[in-house]
């Protein structure tokens, strides 16, 4: 349903990408650019990328609010910013459409998390990872769930959708939509400047000196010839390509001129004869430049790349296309237009031709507007079909309010409720207390709250994990006739426990207000211990809770073996009434899994061994329960 | 859009007898030489099926044919020995007579639960407006669901499921039990959530119900289709419902 609000206000739209102008120049940047601009009327724009300058977080490049996330550098061409998926995320909320201009793995990171699930995605598939491919099994699933998870996929075009392995399993939501480009910009100088190019022999090529571009056998191609060479951009390639023209003897006709404005480069694309693209890999996806220079009305020679380089100045047409890393068919190409003044003419006319009608602007704003406005409306039902019991986040707040009804009901049966066990548990702790008076010297009355409040923790241990046996069993009407997943009903016994623990707490929480001085400081430092605490009991209902609804004589076994670990862990009494070096002791991860939250409580320190021995039960219990949780879809046939 | 596609979907049905679900019985057996014998019935067997907005199927056929279980696999509670499952769109089952409600809780607390439980808030105009659906009396619902009459707890649970919209129902064995009047009016209360682009699946031996109120019946015997029988929208059989809602 389109409301008010949505006719009165244009959607926001964020550009998401790792680099953005002022810090950069290039194809993908001015396409950003150019949607940005080109549609300004329609959407509020808004972009989002890193920058390794530092200075400005948040500023205005042409009209467009840019906010930029602070990088370190470039590792394998991607930005060190460690803060840009949380920005991201940050960011989601606030717009009504996210643009991601791939390819860009750490926004990747954030889809892929499911994350973002609210709002309408569209991919502007601008190249495939070619540089670093021996890492792409590492990006290719992050990639790939991104494009599961997007509404629709921009190529430039339909070599690019059908030449991508990636691409084509997501064939039904590719938009063929080919880059614009206004010829007014490249309009015929009045004159020619004479003293520029009086021999007819300027070639030009423009582009990041980075490897792809291929600029090394453009240089390479005008060793012994006679045509001038002119290669416009900057890049980390300057240095090695200015040695190569020094070994080559080629510095009097080849010239590297560095980057310049916009409208400096159209005048050179004006007064050239002809302009070259040698790459090299397929990361040139389109050769946005070849667009610009094809509007300049100049003949063309290419790459026969498998991307959509030679289907936009097609061979023969407005281009030559030659193999690329070949110098000498390159320069054979060269000397055949520069020979041949009609033929370039022809060309460049065909060129300028094809830019105006294939290529133009008004085509490609209402090609990107069309899918954009798809998008944000094919999002708006899918918001409120989309079920609400899937994610972890659903089957959490389904637990929580079947434990919270589980409690309820313990009210509704008694006066107390669950206070009841609160008293029971008030007389074990003082008879209990009185008894191992006897045992030890030191006084039993300080004694008693820790006393208390291990017993509550161990109450809460031990009937997490009883529970977790029959739990499944239990809920087998709600797995096998709601089809919930099963995850919930551990997740419940575990919020269950809990709600009961905290009406035990009360017992060793009037004790400690009691008996002891008030030390809010070492509750503080408890703190993490006791989340500790809870995680591994929490898995460890996982995996029990798994097991023993596949194998149902695992339940006797449970039993038995907490009522073992009752006895023979540190719960009732503490581990200084026992001898210290006793094996049993330190090999009983119960030992360890109290004193990470006892002993700040005692105000002394937990022993590291402790905390090691705490995280690697917990790390292989978290490896357990994702395992349980993968084969817990089998459960339905168990129960 | 919500859609269900199965393509030769199989399922095989793990039996477990008293000894298979003992770990000591599985530990014990390399030792005793006896080798486990994983016996499945093929409940589901190269099935495929596809359904889209406005479609209403009744699944037909003897005890056993599979109907249940292809509700559930549809629900995707049981997952797929092989062949694919896609379903789109948030999905309702109502397949157990139960259908997830506790019996010892009150009717109220049972349908706040289950509201939850799909994900929705229970506001008291929602329980009212459920409740005045069932036509039960008002002060059943505070009583505890065990002495519910099963067409009494089916009023319930049915008026519970189908308060809100979900693009895809599941139903098995439902509006048999219920008497006449409230199937009508139950009946009217599926047509209009088909008329919300819904797919509604309704597995019964009663062939009349599937016959006024499905677009097609499906015969399933031994997990696969027997045939697909496309009912024509029969003008008289309207008018005849209309007049029995009337």
């Amino acid at each position: 349903m389109i409301t008010f609000r949505h006719l009165s206000r244009r959607p926001s739209v964020l550009h998401i990408f790792k680099v953005y102008y002022p810090d950069l120049f290039g194809g993908t940047l001015s396409v950003i650019r150019a949607i940005c601009a080109g549609l300004k009327h329609k959407f509020a724009a808004n972009v989002l990328v890193c920058s390794k300058s530092g200075g400005q977080r948040r500023l205005i490049v042409n009209e467009v609010p840019v906010e930029r996330v602070r990088s370190f550098g470039d590792v394998l061409s991607l930005p060190l910013a460690p803060t840009y998926p949380l920005r991201l995320w940050r960011r989601i909320a606030e717009h009504d459409l996210l643009a991601l201009h791939a390819p860009f793995p750490l926004a990747d990171l954030v889809f892929a998390l499911g994350f973002a699930r609210k709002r309408p995605l569209v991919v502007h598939w601008h190249a495939d990872i070619v540089s670093h491919s021996s890492l792409r099994w590492l990006v290719q699933p992050l990639m790939r769930r991104t494009l599961q998870r997007a509404n629709a996929i921009i190529v430039s075009d339909r070599a690019l959708a059908s030449g991508t392995p990636l691409l084509r399993e997501f064939a039904d939501k590719c938009h063929v939509v080919p880059f614009g480009i206004d010829i007014s910009k490249y309009e015929w100088p009045p004159r020619r400047p004479p003293h520029v190019n009086g021999r007819g022999r300027l070639v030009l090529a423009c582009g990041r000196l980075v490897p792809y571009k291929g600029f090394d056998v453009l240089v390479r191609s005008a060793v012994n010839q006679s045509f001038e060479v002119w290669i416009v951009g900057e890049g980390r390639e300057r240095e090695r390509l200015e040695r190569l023209i020094r070994e080559l003897g080629v510095q009097d006709r080849v010239r590297l001129l560095g980057s310049v404005p916009d409208d400096e480069l159209a005048k050179f694309m004006c007064i050239a004869d002809v302009f070259v693209m040698p790459s090299v890999t397929d990361a040139e996806t389109f050769g946005l430049v070849q667009l610009e220079a094809m509007a300049a009305g100049r003949p063309i020679i290419n790459t026969s790349l498998d991307t959509a380089v030679p289907h936009v100045a097609r061979d023969g047409i407005e281009a030559i296309t030659v193999p690329p890393r070949d110098p000498t068919r390159l320069a054979e190409a060269i000397n055949s237009l520069i020979a041949d003044p009609e033929r370039r003419r022809r060309m460049g006319d065909a060129a300028r031709h094809r830019a105006a009608t294939k290529y133009s602007t008004a085509a490609f704003q209402e090609g990107i507007e069309e899918v954009y406005r798809q998008a944000i409306a094919s999002r708006q039902p899918a918001r409120t079909l989309r079920s609400p019991t899937t994610g972890l986040l659903g089957a959490m707040r389904i637990a929580a309010a079947l434990a919270w009804s589980d409690m309820r009901h313990r009210y509704v049966r008694s006066l107390l409720g669950p206070f009841w066990m609160s008293i029971q548990m008030a007389i074990m702790v003082a008879v209990l207390g009185s008894v191992i008076g006897h045992f030890s010297a030191g006084s039993t009355i300080s004694r008693l709250p820790m006393l208390a409040l291990s017993l509550t923790a161990w109450n809460f241990l031990n009937s997490v994990v009883l529970d977790s046996t029959t739990a499944l069993q239990d809920s087998a009407s709600l797995i096998r006739d709601r089809a919930l997943s099963p995850v919930i009903f551990l997740l419940q016994c575990c919020f269950r426990q809990a709600l009961f623990a905290l009406h035990n707490l009360s017992v060793p929480l009037l004790l400690w207000l009691v008996l002891s001085p008030m030390d809010l400081k070492a509750v503080l430092a408890a703190l993490p211990g006791f989340v500790l605490f809870v995680a591994c009991t929490f898995g460890l209902s996982l995996v029990v809770g798994a097991v023993a609804t596949r194998f149902r004589d695992l339940k006797p076994i449970t039993e038995s073996t907490l009522t073992l670990a009752f006895l023979s862990s540190p719960v009732i009494w503490s581990p200084a009434m026992v001898n210290q070096g006793s094996s049993i002791m330190r090999l009983n991860p119960l030992t360890h899994l109290f004193a990470v939250w006892r002993e700040p409580l005692a105000n002394s320190h937990v022993p590291m061994i402790s905390i090691a021995y705490v995280l690697v039960c917990l790390a292989a219990l978290a490896l357990a329960g994702w395992l349980t949780v993968v084969h817990l879809r089998r459960a339905a046939f168990w129960i | 859009m919500p859609g269900i596609r199965l393509r030769n979907v199989c399922l095989d049905y793990p039996l477990y007898g008293a000894y298979d679900f003992s770990l000591k019985r599985r530990l014990l057996a390399p030792l005793i030489g006896e080798t486990s014998t994983a016996r499945t019935i093929r409940a589901i067997d190269d099935l495929s099926l596809e359904a889209t907005a406005g479609a209403r199927i009744g699944l037909f056929g003897p005890n056993g044919s599979g109907k249940s279980t292809l509700l559930r696999l549809i629900a995707g509670v049981y997952p797929a020995t092989s062949g694919q499952v896609e379903v789109t769109g948030s999905v309702m089952p109502l397949l157990g007579l139960n259908a997830g409600a506790n019996l010892d809780f009150v009717a109220a607390d049972n349908i706040s639960l289950l509201l939850r439980i799909g994900g929705r808030k229970p506001t008291p105009a929602i329980v009212d407006e459920i409740w005045a659906f069932t036509e039960l009396e008002e002060r059943m619902r505070q009583l505890p669901l065990r002495m519910f009459s099963s067409g009494m707890l089916m009023r319930v649970l049915f008026a519970t499921a189908t308060a809100f919209p979900a693009d895809i129902l599941l139903l098995d064995e439902w509006l048999s039990v219920v008497d006449e009047n409230f199937s009508a009016k139950a009946e009217q209360r599926l047509l209009k959530l088909v008329s919300m682009a819904a797919i509604v699946i309704i597995a019964s031996h009663d062939q009349g119900l599937l016959q006024r109120t499905c677009t097609s019946i499906i015969k399933l015997d031994h997990g696969h289709i027997v045939s697909t029988i496309p009912i024509d929208q029969n003008p008289a059989r309207q008018k005849d419902l209309r007049e029995k809602r009337a």
